[in-house]
Order: structure tokens, then sequence, then C-alpha cells
């Protein structure tokens, strides 16, 4: 059973502590509350040199001490806090970068509310589970044999053939019915191949749809898009060792993932709206007339700065859009505005719970759009490598890592 | 569960000679239908209000000063409380800070006993900023 | 009379209004009946979202959900208390109080309600426990 240790403030009280459990069980784990005594507390808020006023996050500094210093055994680390609370939120961040300096064990951070659900945990508690359980698995560099990886993102569905290493065919579209549109996209990934699907060694599947289609398509590697996505992008960018950070700004949310050689090590996900995801992107280009694969160039042109957009929310977001366009703005500087709001949006929510490290690799769908790998360079201060099929990485991820099911066989 | 149900939490001072076993053994002996269960701090007693109130009486007479008792929300053995099953909660450190507090306590309460007459002396105030400046003049020479 | 205390979850606080005759309106008595509620089928941890909302009887929406939270527990309990104690620098405000925003509103809930109150400070000796224990007794005896 899975560890993960909980260093938390207010979630009993937010009534979401079962909601916490009942992720973590679902992925096989369960959480733990690191044992401290009394008289630790207060040489462990002066080893941490932060000393807060409220005595549970004193508590929680001091459970953070415990795990780092090996005296209570856990296999990941889960700190949260309520949303909206100034003094846990400092805590929160900090604490997270200790326990970074101070442990190899994976960290996810999250401020909840009161409306807080399992579900929304679920994929970040998955995450932790399969870095702590496929250790192995996650630090396999090459793909091997003949293998597909499917990705069923909630804008689109993309897949992948690998064979030896290279990728030998792929195919993404518009996601509808989960499991139609999977077959589809393995069907003509497999025709440019030029293979059978039953020629295959291992399927892999991650994104919304993958246990659906993991059942579907008896898929021999079903995992979450965190770690999958991480492992795809390294690949796809060349950068297996080393640390680097990935930025995933999805169709429905966005990633934010920290990797050494690989494998992530702290991760964000989310988006408080559709306005700071590509979502928000695809409805700009519809109002603009322009093709959302056009929208890029179109920004790469114009000035952000021109126009006032915060697309916070999405209806706002485009509330000023049409504004600024009514007001006889530039198409282009409306675009570049877009793009910059989205950026903006990733740096305040996602990038503020990680520390960036470098190389930047922007991926997703996304990252096709010029104008907004533009906008990510802004706000990082550097521009992101954008690897070759960077769409494909949950795809390639997949691949690559159900191959690793091939090896004993072999 | 009967609401009239209790789950009390007996903790004994650290400067009393008392010990858990005490506890649970006189709470056996008064044959009461309760649970008890000996703890580090002291004991666990619950069942109907009304016995763990007549066992409560029982088990200050040990030590009336030196005995203390609170409530506590969940049950007996209840895992979602359970130390053994998750690691300890926050309020086992509360726990631990209040019995270590219990030593001087017991003194304050066998002196109200024994209506000992004590006078409250004022806290020193802040020094105020006038006679600072010539402690730091004077220091400074 | 009903007596709350502060901390809330106090042992020694519990302890003395007991001894002293009056009815300690506790935390651990309220989360109880919450978590032993026959009516609940999988009884929650302490409060469940519902309890939460509750708490914008005191606190608006913009304050975090755990200060909403723990005010949709005591709140109640200060609304029904016939007086209040209070410890200032309790050295164990771990747990159910560890928030001190909430401790804080709390105290100030208490004053605003203008129900006979005292502040007794946590001691540091026996001369201050003493103290502290007479001041206790005399403002419980003196309840009517």
């Amino acid at each position: 059973m899975i560890k993960i240790a909980q260093l938390s403030c207010g979630t009993e009280y937010s009534g979401v502590q079962s909601e916490i459990e009942m992720a973590a069980t679902t992925v096989g784990a369960k959480m733990v509350y690191p044992d401290v005594e009394a008289k630790d507390i207060e040489d462990a808020v002066d080893k941490f040199g932060f000393n807060p006023t409220s005595a549970q996050l004193k508590l929680m500094i001091a459970r953070a001490v415990a795990v780092t210093e090996g005296k209570y055994d856990a296999d990941a680390i889960f700190i949260s806090s309520c949303f909206r609370c100034a003094e846990a939120a400092l805590i929160r961040n900090e604490l997270r970068r200790y326990v970074q300096e101070h442990s190899r064990l994976p960290v996810v951070t999250y401020s909840f509310t009161e409306r807080t659900k399992s579900g929304q945990l679920l994929t970040r508690m998955e995450a932790l589970v399969t870095i702590v359980e496929r250790k192995e698995l996650l630090a396999r560099e090459r793909q091997v044999g003949l293998t597909a990886g499917i990705d069923s993102g909630s804008s689109t569905t993309k897949a992948m053939i690998m064979r030896d290493n290279h990728i030998i065919g792929k195919f993404w579209h518009k996601t509808g019915e989960v499991v139609a549109c999977a077959e589809e996209a393995l069907d003509k990934a497999l025709a440019e191949a030029g293979v059978k699907r039953n020629q295959l060694e291992a399927i892999g599947v991650t994104g919304y749809g993958r246990f659906t289609i993991g059942k579907a398509l008896k898929c021999d590697l079903i995992q979450e898009e965190l770690t999958v996505n991480s492992k795809g992008a390294v690949w796809l960018a060349d950068r297996q060792k080393g640390e680097a950070t990935i930025i995933d700004i999805g169709g429905m949310d966005n990633k934010a993932i920290t990797v050494r050689d690989g494998i992530p090590d702290n991760f964000t996900m989310g988006g408080i709206c559709a306005g700071a995801s590509g979502r928000f992107l695809e409805m700009t280009a519809n109002r603009l007339k322009v093709d959302i694969t056009d929208l890029g160039a179109l920004a790469d042109q114009g000035d952000w700065k021109k126009v006032e957009m915060n697309s916070y929310c999405s209806i706002f977001g485009i509330q000023s859009l049409v504004t600024s366009l009514a007001s006889g703005h530039a198409l282009a500087d409306v675009a570049a505005a877009a793009c910059h709001s989205v950026a903006e949006q990733v740096y305040e929510q996602q990038l503020q719970e990680i520390d960036v490290r470098h190389p930047v690799i922007q991926v997703g769908g996304t990252s096709l759009i010029s104008g907004l790998v533009t906008a990510v360079g802004n706000v990082v201060g550097e521009r992101p490598i954008v690897p070759p099929n960077s769409q494909y990485i949950g795809a390639a991820g997949a691949a690559l890592l159900s191959s690793g099911f091939l090896e004993g066989h072999r | 569960m009967a609401k009239e149900f209790e789950t009390r939490m007996i903790v004994i001072s650290p400067s009393s000679p008392v010990t858990p076993d005490q506890v649970t053994r006189l709470v056996h002996s008064l044959g009461l239908k309760i649970t008890v269960k000996e703890t580090c701090y002291g004991a666990m007693i619950e069942g109907g209000k009304e016995e763990v109130h007549k066992a409560l009486v029982a088990i200050r007479k040990l030590d009336p000063d030196r005995i203390f008792t609170k409530v506590r929300g969940f049950p007996i053995g209840d895992t979602r409380r359970c130390r053994a099953h998750h690691g300890s909660r926050p309020g086992f450190t509360q726990l631990e800070k209040e019995w270590e507090c219990l030593k001087l306590v017991d003194k304050g309460v066998s002196a109200a006993e024994r209506g000992e007459q004590v006078c409250e002396r004022p806290r020193p105030g802040k020094l105020p900023v006038k006679r600072l400046r010539e402690i730091v003049d004077e220091v400074s020479k | 009379m009903k007596v709350f205390i502060v901390p809330p979850n106090s042992l020694i606080l519990f302890d003395l209004v007991e001894r002293y005759g009056h009815e300690p309106l506790s935390l651990m008595g309220a989360i109880h009946e919450r978590i032993v509620n026959p009516e609940v089928e999988s009884p929650p941890m302490n409060v469940t979202p519902e309890d939460v909302k509750k708490g914008l009887k005191y606190a608006g929406i913009e304050v975090p959900s755990g200060i909403r939270g723990r005010l949709a527990v005591w709140g109640p309990l200060i609304d029904q208390a016939d007086a209040a104690v209070i410890m200032d620098d309790a050295p164990f405000e771990f747990g159910c109080v560890g928030c001190h925003r909430t401790d804080e509103m709390v105290r100030y809930y208490i004053k605003k309600r203008k129900i006979p109150s005292i502040v007794v400070r946590y001691p540091t000796n026996e001369e201050e426990a003493k103290l502290m224990v007479a001041k206790i007794k005399e403002f419980l005896e003196g309840l009517k």
C-alpha cells in the first residue's frame, strides 16, 4: 500500500477529508499523518524558519520535517490548505520547496474549497501512486517492439504507432464518443504505419477516457496523463536526462510538471475556468473567423499590449475580445492579447505552485499555436522548446511506456 | 448508537502516583456496562452517559485534584481516529501539550480547594520609549 | 449553565468548567453528535460541505472554507452559551483549533454576544497556575 503523507490545514473543517481519503483509496493508496511529538514542533518550525501564527500550520511544518528526515515513512507527499487563506498559501508553497530540497519524494500541492470532490483529486493521487509504484517503468527511455499509444483528451483524441523507438504512424481528430474515436484514431495511425492491429504487441492509453478505452481495447497500460505526458514530452524533446519543466495547456485543464530524468516530482493541474485553457483560444479563433491553426501566426504579428484582456473567466474574456474588436483593434493584436491572457493565467495559477526548471518544454495541441508559445516565453523568461509532434505527447508516452511490459517476454 | 452515549478521556496528571492500570482496574471493578481502554495518559471510557458519569465520580476519587477528564468526539477504536491505522491526528499533539501542563494546573486545583488566597501580580508592560532611549544612550557610552 | 471554552477542545478548561458545576460546551461534544448520528449512512469526518455553507451565517463566502466550517460548529455553541472562559497564550492550539483567524473571530463573537466571560492567561509557573484556577473557580461559582 502506497503511503501518501498528508500535510494540511482545514481539510476536516471544509468537509473534504473524506474526499481526499476516497481519492487515495481509489488508486490503491492511503493517506497517513506523520507522527510528531509536541516537543518537536518548535524545533521543526525553527529549522524551517517561517513561524506561522496558526498552530495547525506549525504542525504541518513539523510533519514535513519528520518525513524529510526519515523519521516517518511515506512514499509521497500531499500538501493542501484552504483556498483563499493567505497564511496557508505562503506555508504551502514554501513547505513544498523545503520538501523538494530535502527529499526525493514526489509531491503535489492543492488548495481546496468545500466543493472539492474526490474526482478532482483522483488524477493527482493516481500520478503520485504511479511515480512510486512504477518507478522502473517510468525510467524507460527507449521504446521497443511494435506498440501503440492512445491519448483520449477532452478536445482531441490522438494515436501513435511506434516501432523500435521510431514513430511509424500517427493520427488525431476531435473527441466525440470516446471508444469509437479512439478506435478510429488507432486504425488511421495503423494504416499510416502499414501494420495491422493484431500485430501490435502492446497498447497504452492515457487521458480522460483512459478507463473506458482501456477496458474496451484491452490495453496493457492504462495510466494518468501526468506521468505519461511527461515521459512523452522528454522523449519527443530528447531531454530524458536532467531537469525540465513541462507545460501542457490543454483543452480543459492545464498541467505544469517538473521532471528529474523524465520522472515527475512535482506537478499542478487545473485551471479555474476554460478562460485559462486551449478552449478559450478556440473560442477566440471562432470569433476572429480564423482557423485555430492560423491563430498563432496571426498573434505573432500582433502586440498584446494594445488590447486589454483578462481571460480569468472565458465569458468575460470573450466580452473584452468583442469590445476590443468593436473599438477597431487589429485582429492580430486581439489574437496576441488572447494568447498572452492564457499564458498569464497559466503563470498565475499553475507556475506559482511549482518551481520552473530549465529547459521549459511546451507540449499539447496548443503548443502548435506559435503565438501562445511566444506568450508563455514572455511570462517565463525563455522561449519554450516545442518538440516535433508535440501534440502527441500522451500517445507517444503511452506507446513508449506500454513497451515496458514486453521486456520480460523477449 | 443512542444519543445519550458518551466517550470520555481520563487524563492523569504527570505528578499523580495513580497509574492508567489502576484506573482501568477500578472501572472493571465497578461492574458498570461501560467499555474501558487503557492509554498512555490514563484511560478512555465509553457507554451510556449516566453510567459513564457514575464511573467518573469513582475515578476522580482516586486522586481528585490530579485526574482530569473531557469528552471525546470519536468513539473508542474508531479507525478514523486510530493512531495505528493512520498515524497520529492533530489532537494527539494537543493532548500531549495539555498533559504536560497538568502538573501546574493540579497545583492550582489543590490551592483552590484549600481556599488559598492568591494575588495577581501585574505583568510588566512595555518599556516607555523615553526610557529605552535613555538606556540606549547609557549603553552606547 | 452552559459555558463555552476557548480553546474549544481544551482538556484543562473542559475539566475545570465541569469540576466547578457547569456544563462545558465543547467542540468534542458537537463533533460526537455529528459522527455518531445514526441517520447519516456514512458519518462525515467532522463536518460536511453542508455545514460549511451554514458557516456563511458567521463569515462570508470570501472567507476560506476551513474557517467557515469551524465557525459552523463553534458558532451555534457560542449562540447557546451563557458564559465563556477564554485562555490566552495557550501553547496547545493544535488540531481543530489550529486556525488563528478562526480563533480571533470566535473571541470577537463571544464579545459581541455580551455574555459573561473571563480571560485567563496560560500559566508559566505554579503561582500563575494557582491564580488561573482561582479566577476560573470564582468566575464559575459566581454564575447564576
